[in-house]
This record gives structure tokens, sequence and C-alpha cells, in this order.
């Protein structure tokens, strides 16, 4: 049995991932709150999966709510309506073990927290295409194989057909992927890039309206 | 881009649904990765491309469409990156043409003179031949590279007004013998196209002192002939004017070309302005009809919001809203491709298929390309829809340096590509359609392991 807790500002999400969770038996829904403060505050014990949403209405940054929530033991699966690439990378960066846009359908959503709770990491199409075309200088260093199975994982196809393409086994076309992901992690990004900041203040000048 | 994801083909004659031909050579299931007799359907049309230089596979993807720059027009890879940039500098560029053509000419029709001059009985001196191939030795040094590098060589230009305007008066009287002037005329005229050239190849500074150099040798020879001063001195001036024009000329041509070269940035940036607010109207227009639309109808409260029909029309409201705000975020696509793209997306989504689309630094196409790329990506997934078994499709499409690639990825049932004619679908609508564009496509699959359709542009 695996638990979740899900952090999300939008009610309406929170109540759908309720009764979605309901039937699923390997799952069991601890908490669904808006913001990681109030999770902090409730959670007894760390669940093994918290699902955040990526942008809060209470103005926390992102990076932060990742950070805690693994320093708090955590591990960290990324919901969000839209793949927005350089925060996807921030995410990543900050040790998110997995990013999800919001449209996904429940299988996929049940998978991803499963592989996050068994392995740390969660792979999706969206991830690996925000890696494959970071257009950051300062982006970390890929092998060409590593890119091809990144480029091909991201075009949608399963890992299995990622593979195959690049004639090599499942086994090592994950460990390629699990290695983009470290290096991710080990580049420590700023948690804001140029376009993030610009991105961030627009939101701030309109929070401020 | 080895082969090995399973089987791949050219796209030939006759693909539409993945009927297998069932006389069956070998079970779908059993090649392995690398297979070397595994894969392509040759179906004949298109000759394979070869063995693939990357290891561990030994048939690749076959490709479709060719590297035909058909209606590519100034579209060139020159002409890729983002924001508008057709080749700047080419009016300068022309002017210099022109230049290089008109001197030229000008040498031509001296050498042309020379060569009269030379094979007349009456001067019979080896050191006339000597000279005059020198001069064709220089004219060829000088004027070959500039026809063939599009610019002029200061050094070579140099060499030729030292040898040729500077050296050969002195040669044709020290060498020659003191002669009257009437035999060696065609001499001292090479001069003044070697000037004409240093008018167009060197910096001010640097023409005065070859016309001065130039005009010095002659005043040599006074010293040792007689010439007639009124004779050097329209020499002089011809050497003088020479230059000058063709300074005059070629400085003219240049500003001129570079106000073209604006003044075409600034209409190619207005059109692509005008094109961004058509393609910004469209969307507002767009969600007009269906954002808009579905939210109006649920907020008065006359359906069923949980009625599949409407979800399933949220659904697709959503994954619009999603795409839209993405691309605003990621450097929004040019013109015309986005929108082609979107609507390839919209009419399959309309069909029932999800569609999880992502873009990235789309560049800017000729429209042509914009609507092939469209057609083919709508054909792909309207291929998804009937015969991958699966209700998800993938989209990706993303600009780099080596231009445009797209790619509709499905998880669903596959095919065996050895064992499958490829239909009209396939040979006709996404192969033939981006060949035309200058384009190429390239189907793969793999029974069980879906389906990955790759268009590029330029092929």
């Amino acid at each position: 049995m695996i638990t979740v807790a899900v952090v999300d500002d939008d009610r309406m999400l929170l109540d759908g991932l309720g009764s979605w969770f309901g039937g699923v038996s390997s799952l069991r829904l601890t908490a669904s709150v808006a913001t990681v403060d109030e999770l902090l505050a409730v959670m007894p014990e760390p669940v093994d999966v918290v699902l955040l949403d990526l942008v809060l209405k209470d103005g926390s940054r992102p990076v932060d709510n990742i950070g805690r929530l693994r320093a708090a033991g955590c591990r960290v699966l990324v919901i969000s309506s839209v793949p927005d690439r350089s925060r996807i990378l921030s995410a990543v960066s900050a040790g998110a073990g997995g990013y999800l846009t919001k449209d996904n359908d429940l299988k996929t959503l049940v998978a991803a927290v499963e592989e996050i709770a068994a392995s740390g990491t969660a792979h999706s199409p969206e991830m690996a295409f925000a890696c494959a075309h970071d257009a950051d200088p300062a982006r970390p260093r890929l092998s060409p194989k590593e890119l091809q199975v990144l480029v091909d994982y991201a075009s949608g196809l399963t890992l299995k057909a990622t593979a195959r393409r690049a004639g090599i086994s499942a086994n090592t076309a994950k460990d390629y992927l699990d290695r983009v992901k470290a290096k991710y992690q080990q580049a420590r990004r700023p948690a804001y890039t140029k376009t993030d900041l610009a991105a961030r203040v627009r939101e701030d000048g309109l929070g401020g309206f | 881009m080895s082969g090995a994801y399973g089987g791949a083909m050219n796209v030939g004659p006759g693909f539409d649904a993945p009927a297998t031909s069932g006389t069956g050579d070998a079970s779908p299931g059993d090649a392995p990765p690398g297979d070397a007799q595994s894969g392509a359907a040759d179906c004949g049309a298109i000759p394979d491309s070869g063995p693939d230089p990357d290891a561990g596979s030994a048939h690749r993807a076959g490709e479709v469409g060719g590297a035909g720059e058909a209606g590519a027009g100034p579209w060139t890879r020159a002409a890729f990156g983002r924001g508008v940039d057709w080749g700047a500098g080419r009016g300068e560029q022309r002017a210099r043409s022109f230049m290089i053509l008109a001197t030229l000419l000008y040498r031509a029709s001296h050498v042309v003179i020379a060569v009269f001059a030379v094979q007349r009985p009456v001067s019979d001196r080896p050191v006339d031949w000597l000279m005059l191939g020198i001069a064709v030795v220089c004219s060829v040094l000088v004027w070959g590279h500039a026809v063939r590098s599009g610019r002029f060589s200061a050094a070579r230009v140099w060499a030729d007004v030292v040898l040729v305007g500077a050296g050969l008066p002195v040669v044709a009287v020290v060498w020659g013998g003191p002669v009257e002037l009437d035999s060696f005329g065609w001499v001292i005229l090479l001069g003044t196209s070697s000037s004409a050239a240093a008018g167009v190849a060197l910096g001010g500074v640097e023409i005065v002192g070859a016309v001065l150099l130039m005009g010095a040798s002659p005043l040599v020879l006074c010293a040792l002939i007689h010439v007639s001063p009124s004779i050097l001195g329209s020499h002089l001036i011809s050497l003088v004017s020479s230059g000058v024009m063709a300074w005059v000329f070629w400085r003219y041509l240049c500003r001129q070309g570079r106000l073209l070269d604006a003044a075409n940035a600034r209409a190619l940036e207005t059109e692509a302005r005008r094109a961004r607010d058509a393609e910004r109207l469209a969307h507002h227009r767009a969600l007009h009809d269906t954002v808009l639309a579905t939210l109006t109808a649920l907020a008065g409260g006359g359906v069923d919001a949980n009625s599949p029909e409407v979800r399933e029309r949220c659904a697709h409201e959503a994954a619009y809203l999603r795409r839209l705000v993405q691309r605003g975020a990621d450097e929004g696509p040019g013109p015309g491709l986005g929108t082609a793209l979107e609507r390839a997306v919209r009419f399959a989504e309309g069909l029932g298929l999800r569609v999880s689309a992502q873009y990235q630094a789309l560049p800017e196409v000729p429209p042509e390309v914009a609507t092939a790329v469209s057609d083919a990506v709508t054909e792909a997934l309207n291929n998804v829809r009937r015969h991958a078994g699966t209700s998800r499709a993938y989209l990706t499409a993303a600009g780099s340096a080596d231009g445009l690639l797209v790619t509709v990825v499905d998880r669903g049932t596959g095919f065996d590509p050895r064992r499958v004619v490829p239909g009209v679908g396939l040979r006709s609508s996404i192969a033939g359609r981006l060949a035309e564009a200058g384009g190429a496509a390239q189907v793969e699959s793999m029974p069980e392991e879906g389906t990955r359709v790759e268009l590029r542009w330029p092929a």
C-alpha cells in the first residue's frame, strides 16, 4: 500500500482525485490540502508520494515546495496544467521524481505514483521533451546516445520501442533516462531561469493589481 | 537512427490499412533487434537508403520524399532561423558581382587590343609575347578568383597593379628597346583596367597609392624615350579617372544594395507581423467558437455537465487551451506552422483521438510546407485512430538548425512493415505531399509497439 497526499489549490481537482484514488486498491490517499504548509502541519508521518501542483495560489516557489517535501521524507510527483519547460526543468533539478500534466488518465497517474514509490523516478514524455529541448547554455552535457533515447522517449514512444530504436535493452534505455535526470539534479540549476523569472515578474505584476 | 525499432518501411505504393499480406515469410514477433534481413518493406518505388552507419542494426528506416527544393524558393536553410533573415547583404553582393563583371569586361577589352597589337608583323619582339603572357596570367588570377569567390582579393589586385600596371611599361621600354610609343600603347592601356580593379577592391589610401605607382612608371619612360607630354598626360588622366569612376560606381551601388536589403528586411518583417496578427485573430475566433461556446452552454445550465459528450468536449477545449498557453510560453511558433498543426490536432480530436502535442521553437516555413506538414500529420493521426487500436497519440514538432522535425507516435498495435503493403494514405497523403514541399517522411512500426511517423523539412 502506497500512501499518497495531494497538494493543489483547485478544489475540484482534489475532489476528483479523491474519488479516482478511492477505486485504486494499491494507493491510499491520506491528505488533500491546498498548501505545503498545511500538509506539513497535518501529516503525522511522511507519505510515500506527494502529488504537488506546480503553481500554488499562496505564492510559494515550486522549487521551495519540492525542497521542503523532500526534506520531510516524501517523494514528489509534480502535476501541472501546462507543460512549461523551464519549470519542469527547475522542478526536476529541485528533486521532483516526475512530472505529469493534469490531462493524463488515471492509469498513467497511478503508474507514475507506483514508479516513484518504487524507484524514486517516473519518466514521462513531457519531462523528456523538456530535457531534450533545453536551450539553456548551462544545460548538463548529454551523450549522443542519451540524447537519442531522450528525444525518442519524448516523442511518445514506449520505453520498449525507444530501446529498440536505439538498439539497446529497455533496462539500459531506462538507465539513460535516469542518468539524464540525475545530471539535472546534480547540475542544481539556479531556481529560476530567465524565462521563469520573466514569468514570475509577470505573475507578481498581475498579483499586485 | 538505427532501424532496430522493429521494421521500417519505404512508403511506396498502396498502404492504407495495415492489413497483413498473410503469405507469411517470417512471423511478426521473431525479428530480433538488429536482424539483418528484417524490416524494410521494399515497395519498389523508392530505393532503400542503404546500410546504416550506426552500429547495432543492419537495416535502416526507409525514407521517402526527396531532397527537391520544389517550391522552396528563397526559403533555403539560410533563410531558416528565427526572425527575418533572407540573406542580409544580398543587395551588396549584387553590387560587388556587378563591379567584378564590369571591370572584367574592361580588362578583357584591353587584352583583346593587346592580342591584336602583339600579333602584328611589325612588332615581332619576343618580349611582347612575354608581356602579353604576364598580363593574361595576372588577369586570370585576379578575375578568376573574384568570379569564383564573389569578391576581389586585395593581394591579387595589388599584384596586378604592380606587375601589369606599373611593371609592364618599364619592361616594355627597358627590355623591348627604346621604340616609339606607338608599338607599346597597349601596355599602358592595361594599367587603366588595373586602376579600375583597384578602385573597387582597395581602400581609399591604397587606391591613391596604386594610382600613383602606376602613374610614376610612365614618368620613368620619359627619361628613357621621348614621349610627348600630351600623350603622357592623357594616360595619367585615364588612369586616375578609371580608378575614380570605378570607386564611385562601387560606392554608389553598394549603398543602393544596402538600402534595398534594409527595405526588403522591413517588408518581410511587416509581412511576418501581419501574419502573426492574422494568427492571433484566428485564435480569438477559435476560442470564441470552442471554449467560449462550451462554457456558455455549461453556464446556461441546460446541459448535463457530467454526460460523456460534454466531458469529452471539455477535455478537447482544455487540451486546446493548454497548447495555446504552452506555445505562448515557449517562444511561440512562426505564423503558419503552429496554426496548421493545431488544425490537424483539432481535426483528430474532433474524431475522438486524444493528442498530446508538444512544440518547440517552431521555425517559419513557407505556407505550402506548413500545409503539407499539417496534411501529413492529419493523415498520420487518422491512421492512428483507424488502425492503432488506441485513443491516444503523441505529436511533437521541433525546429533546429537542421530544419523541422515532426513526429506522430502512438503506443498501439503497430504492424509488421515487411508484411504490409503501404497504401494511398501513407504513400500519397504523407510521403507524396512532404516530398512535393521538399521534405521527407519515414514510417516505422513493430507489432505491439506502436507506430512512429517522422516528417522532416527540408529533406
